[in-house]
């Protein structure tokens, strides 16, 4: 029964390797039909979902933790490590929500992608991703986990440069891709020091949960902060957080679905399943609290002076990520996870919406060209005010339940200024999403009268459940001051506080009141200064922000440029100049020897007579001496 | 005693070769001919893998006596560690031939012929000078190669390729014959046989020191390990496209391979007390090497830089003196002979179809030939160390192993992960994606053949990182030997 865990992975694999082989047949030998595509394609998260929901009824029952192993994997050194799977609470959280979002996102690409020649290619690329996604999630040890998490690295890469014809893409896919691997060398480092402290008996978490105690602090420190590279970059934090707004130059889907609801969240989700190890050295989890916190706000601070939708909705997931690292980095595991699972339906959401009005508008990515778009596609300004709500923390929306939790956690431990943080980046978040949505839908644009193009049901139907899942998945997460029971709370028990909390009811309220008070200060501004705004004039962006901080710039200057410099030096001047120039010239030298010995024998018969005369002498010189 | 399955391997090529010449075969009756022969000593490999059995002593031995007076014998035998060469090698080859099909001489395939040849041999050998023979056999073939069929300054290359590598090999005989003589000083008996030279007691350590680095530099110039590494460029720019892949894929891997057959067992005590050195030697060359190999123009020199800097962290595999760093590299040889072969086959293919080498020039290759791109991104991401391929398993285990020889090393060997990703893909973009202004509409799709010889290997670089375990269980106990019985035992 347990073999069934494969399943959910294998499901998409196999979808995968289907597509992208009847791609190639299709390409190279005879045109395979779209529907075949779609059909293979969208079947696979559900399958998926459903063994995950299987799964669900079953850990209702006795057994908590399901393991499965499915072969050795690597044996060395008198150590194992197996290809094995476990399926906790944790991980069918996971399971649970990307495949159902990632169902959801696999429908409306179906309609995004429909008239695209890379169909095949695409959803190739997708489930490749899904199966990479749900291995890294369901791993029973790092090194396994590791192999899901490169993979979604490299089908994140895939999707960025899809459209490789173009220059600008490939770079931002190499960008993200070597930003990742900065990450990974950091995770490699990690997993090294794991394997040699704490993996004696095991290289799996159990065993590793068991070991880690053991292992002295300071160790400790340098794995966990290892570790946590890996998540700055796949979670796009500073400082390695450049390629996620470059990241927006893949197709809409591939940003909902990878940069935004899953992949992007595996950093959240490998702090919270190395809970062993960050509870044992809070000072790295505060310092992981505090690189959460300045990105949120540092992100959110740039999201607001930009101009193009999808990189305003990049910049809010690296501040929404910002926000769940501030939680796990206490060690509030549950409410960072909470927010992760609130957040992939508004922010899918928002992009799919995002994505719906930049096809209705035939690839129009710049705000202020958008406008009074509430009458045109009234069905896209619901479900966008719905997310934006949502995201903005307004109750009883989903973002609501989730942020409120993590700023409580903040200020019940006593990190004001944690709690600060996360309160100014809500500010920022309402202001900054509704400028996106007051110009997009209330403003007055000049070319109001053209055609939109008409949006597919494939693409408006996910977008309606999502929007009701944005209204009510917060209600999983209601707490107890409400009346709720936390259901996720409870579910995620085992990586819940450990401590309780000590704050008072009243407190509690009062911080609510202050949050939504926070988004209404944010919403207002924006209303002030976005609700009548007139887009026939020209808005151009500029100063720090809105420039980005002249972060890409600053890396040109001190990594990539210094970088080639070096690699020019090496590979032009040390290597032909130095190197090879005393190879050649040892060669030289022996060609000078030649001639000179060469010069000996120059036919002329006086020197020779000259020289044997002078070599015997020489030589009976020596007899006469030796004789003597 | 008969003559065995390992005297077949070696000498089935060369006598092919031999009767080929002798008639007027066209030269695709060669190349068939050839091919045939490749895929019955595939074939004869196998059946060797499947009866090998675990354990770390040399297996199949085959023992004649040649030159009886000076204890020159004719030796084979075979371990876990060449055991492993030898599938490669026998893999690798009928590969290489589908994707050299057309368009080459008669001389070409005789070529290749005899270069598989002293490689086997050279993988065999027990007996030093019998080594000796084959390694510097295995060159002649190489240099009519780049020599007849290479392009560019081909004459300069080969003589520089050949000056370098014979100053090498000639250290390395000298030190033979002095191994011979002492063996002969302290046993009264001529022997150059391998288990015989290990046992020499008398050697002072100066002697000792010269007898090392006589062998070192042998093998680091054929590696090669910096700074004896430039002869690298210039021969892999213009040899053609076979005699890239030799080199590259197979005969740099016998250097490594020399190095733990016969440094290891000969010179115990200063293997061990260099290690440090020379692991250092190859992390700072895969750093070097790889950082390098970034602002290459000509596609064949950074693939050459690529090559160099992954052999660099073999040497640091070796050099690490525990498991992981032993398995890594063997892992890594084959690893990377798959990747870096097949990746020179499709840049041979690619410079056959549309003749440009300059990087900045290429591109557009992934509209006109998706097949070719695909098998392309495979060895590529398995240079780059992708889980999934073995080249992961590979550095991990390396990275394991310099991490366990010192924190530091580990660190700083992790690297590779960042530096071989950033050439790679930005090769990437240029040469194969990005839209050029060139005109490549000559580049071909692979065809059935092509992708027939791919495919082993694309198949065999997943598979290996699948499932590491079903293909390293054949070597672990050699390596074992090697580090308890040869290592351990040997310093004391």
């Amino acid at each position: 029964m347990n073999s069934l865990i494969v399943f959910i992975i294998l499901i998409p694999l196999l979808s995968a390797s289907v597509l992208g082989l009847s791609y190639m047949y299709s390409i190279k030998i005879q045109k395979v039909p779209r529907v075949f595509f779609t059909a293979i394609a969208v079947s696979a998260p559900l399958a998926s979902l459903l063994l995950g929901v299987f799964f669900f009824f079953k850990m209702q029952g006795e057994t908590k933790v399901f393991y499965y192993r499915a072969y050795k994997w690597l044996s060395i050194d008198g150590r194992d490590i197996d290809m094995a799977f476990m399926l906790d609470a944790l991980s069918l959280f996971m399971v649970l929500f990307i495949t159902f979002v990632g169902w959801l996102i696999h429908i409306y690409a179906s309609g995004y992608m429909r008239d695209d020649d890379g169909y095949g290619k695409f959803f190739f690329y997708f489930n490749l991703f899904l199966a990479s996604m749900l291995l890294l999630i369901l791993a029973d040890g790092p090194l396994i986990m590791f192999i899901g998490w490169e993979g979604v690295g490299l089908c994140s890469y895939l999707l960025i440069s899809f459209y490789f014809e173009d220059e600008g893409n490939l770079k931002a896919g190499n960008k993200a891709f070597i930003a990742n691997r900065v990450g990974d060398f950091g995770f490699i480092v990690g997993m090294s020091i794991l394997f040699f402290y704490a993996g004696t008996y095991g290289f799996d978490y159990v065993h590793l949960a068991q070991e880690i105690p053991k292992v002295p602090t300071d160790i400790l420190s340098y794995a966990g902060i290892a570790l946590f590279v890996g998540a700055m970059g796949k979670s796009a934090q500073i400082p390695l957080f450049v390629w996620l707004p470059d990241a927006m130059a893949g197709p809409t889907p591939v940003s909902a679905l990878i940069h935004a609801a899953t992949m992007v969240t595996a950093g959240v989700y490998m702090v919270a399943r190395f809970h062993f190890l960050y509870d044992l050295v809070p000072h790295v989890g505060l310092y992981i609290a505090y690189v959460g916190a300045v990105s949120s706000l540092f992100a959110a601070l740039i999201a607001c002076w930009q101009k193009d939708i999808k990189k305003i909705l990049a910049y809010s997931t690296m501040s929404q990520l910002g926000y769940m690292f501030i939680a796990v980095g206490l060690g509030a595991y549950s409410s960072g996870l909470f927010h992760v699972f609130t957040h992939a339906f508004f922010k899918a959401l928002l992009f799919m919406g995002a994505g719906a009005i930049i096809i209705a508008l035939h690839h129009e990515q710049d705000i202020f060209k958008m406008g009074g778009m509430r009458h045109k596609a009234p069905m896209l300004f619901f479900v966008m005010l719905i997310a934006t709500l949502a995201i903005c923390g307004i109750p009883p929306f989903a973002g609501f339940f989730s942020k409120d939790e993590i700023l409580l956690q903040a200020f019940a431990k006593q990190e004001y200024l944690l709690w600060l943080f996360g309160v100014l980046t809500a500010v920022l978040t309402a202001y900054y999403m509704f400028r996106l949505f007051f110009i997009v839908f209330y403003g007055s644009h000049v070319n109001t009268e053209r055609v939109l193009h008409p949006l597919h049901k494939s693409i408006t139907y996910p977008l309606i459940v999502l929007a009701v899942g944005s209204i009510f998945v917060g209600f999983l997460g209601l707490p107890q001051v409400l009346g709720g029971d936390n259901l996720i709370g409870q579910w995620l028990h085992d990586f819940a506080q450990v401590k309780p909390l000590h704050v008072g009811h009243t407190t509690e309220f009062m911080l609510m009141g202050l949050n939504v008070l926070a988004a209404c200060v944010g919403i207002f501004i924006a209303y002030k200064k976005f609700f009548t705004c007139d887009l026939s004039i020209e808005h151009t962006m500029r100063g720090w922000a809105a420039d980005k901080f002249y972060v890409d710039e600053l890396y040109e200057k001190i990594f990539i440029q210094p970088y080639k410099i070096l690699s020019q030096f090496i590979g032009n001047v040390l290597d032909l100049k130095i190197i090879d120039a005393v190879v050649m010239n040892s060669s030289l030298g022996f060609i000078k020897v030649g001639r000179f010995v060469s010069r000996m024998q120059s036919a002329n018969t006086n020197f020779y007579a000259l020289m044997m005369i002078g070599g015997l002498s020489v030589l009976c010189t020596y007899f006469l001496i030796v004789l003597e | 005693m008969e003559f065995g399955l390992l005297s077949l391997i070696i000498f089935l090529p060369f006598f092919v070769a031999m009767g080929v010449l002798f008639f007027p075969f066209s030269a695709q009756m060669t190349r068939n001919i050839a091919f045939a022969t490749s895929v019955i000593i595939l074939f004869l490999a196998f059946k060797i893998y499947y009866e090998f059995e675990l354990t770390g002593y040399l297996q199949l031995r085959e023992y004649h006596l040649w030159m009886k007076s000076y204890g020159i014998n004719y030796s084979l035998g075979i371990d876990g560690f060449s055991l492993i060469i030898m599938m490669l090698i026998a893999t690798l080859i009928p590969c290489a031939y589908l994707m050299l099909w057309d368009g080459r001489t008669k001389g070409y395939w005789v070529s290749m012929l005899l270069i598989q040849t002293g490689i086997s041999g050279t993988l065999f050998s027990q007996d030093l000078i019998l080594f000796y023979f084959f390694w510097e056999a295995m060159l002649l073939p190489v240099f009519m190669i780049i020599g007849m069929f290479g392009t560019g300054n081909r004459v300069h290359s080969t003589i520089k390729i050949t000056i370098y590598t014979i100053l090498g090999s000639l250290f390395m005989f000298v030190c033979i014959l002095y191994l011979g003589v002492q063996f002969y000083h302290e046993y009264g008996l001529w022997s150059f046989e391998m288990s015989d030279l290990m046992v020499i007691s008398t050697i002072s350590r100066t002697e000792s020191l010269w007898l090392f680095f006589g062998f070192m530099l042998a093998f680091a110039i054929k590696i090669p390990l910096f700074p004896f590494h430039t002869w690298l460029l210039e021969t892999y720019s213009n040899s053609p496209t076979g005699g890239v892949f030799l080199l590259s894929s197979i005969m740099a891997k016998l250097g490594v391979y020399a190095i733990v057959r016969f440094m290891m067992p000969l010179f115990p005590k200063l293997y061990v007390e260099f290690a440090p050195y020379m692991m250092w030697l190859g992390i700072f060359g895969l750093l070097y090497f790889g950082i390098a190999a970034l602002m290459q123009i000509n596609i064949k020199k950074m693939f050459a830089y690529s090559s160099a800097s992954h052999l660099g962290f073999i040497v640091a595999g070796i050099f690490s003196l525990n498991t992981y760093g032993l398995t890594g590299a063997a892992y890594l040889i084959i690893a990377h002979a798959m990747a870096t072969g097949g990746i020179f086959l499709l840049i041979g293919k690619m410079e056959y179809s549309i003749g440009i080498k300059a990087i900045p020039a290429l591109g557009g290759i992934a509209k006109q030939a998706p097949l070719f791109t695909t098998f392309f991104a495979i060895m590529l991401l398995c240079i780059i160390g992708l889980p999934g391929t073995n080249g992961f398993v590979s550095e991990f285990l390396i990275i394991l192993g310099t991490f366990k020889f010192h924190p530091t090393a580990g660190i700083v060997s992790a690297f590779t992960v960042l530096v071989a990703a950033i050439f790679m893909f930005w090769m990437f973009q240029r040469v194969i994606l990005q839209k050029t202004s060139n005109d490549i509409s000559d580049m071909v799709d692979l065809n059935f053949k092509e992708v027939l010889g791919m495919l082993p290997l694309a198949v065999m670089i997943i598979s290996m990182g699948v499932y590491p375990d079903f293909f390293l269980y054949k070597i672990e106990p050699t390596i074992q030997h090697y580090l308890i019985n040869i290592l351990h035992i040997g310093v004391k």
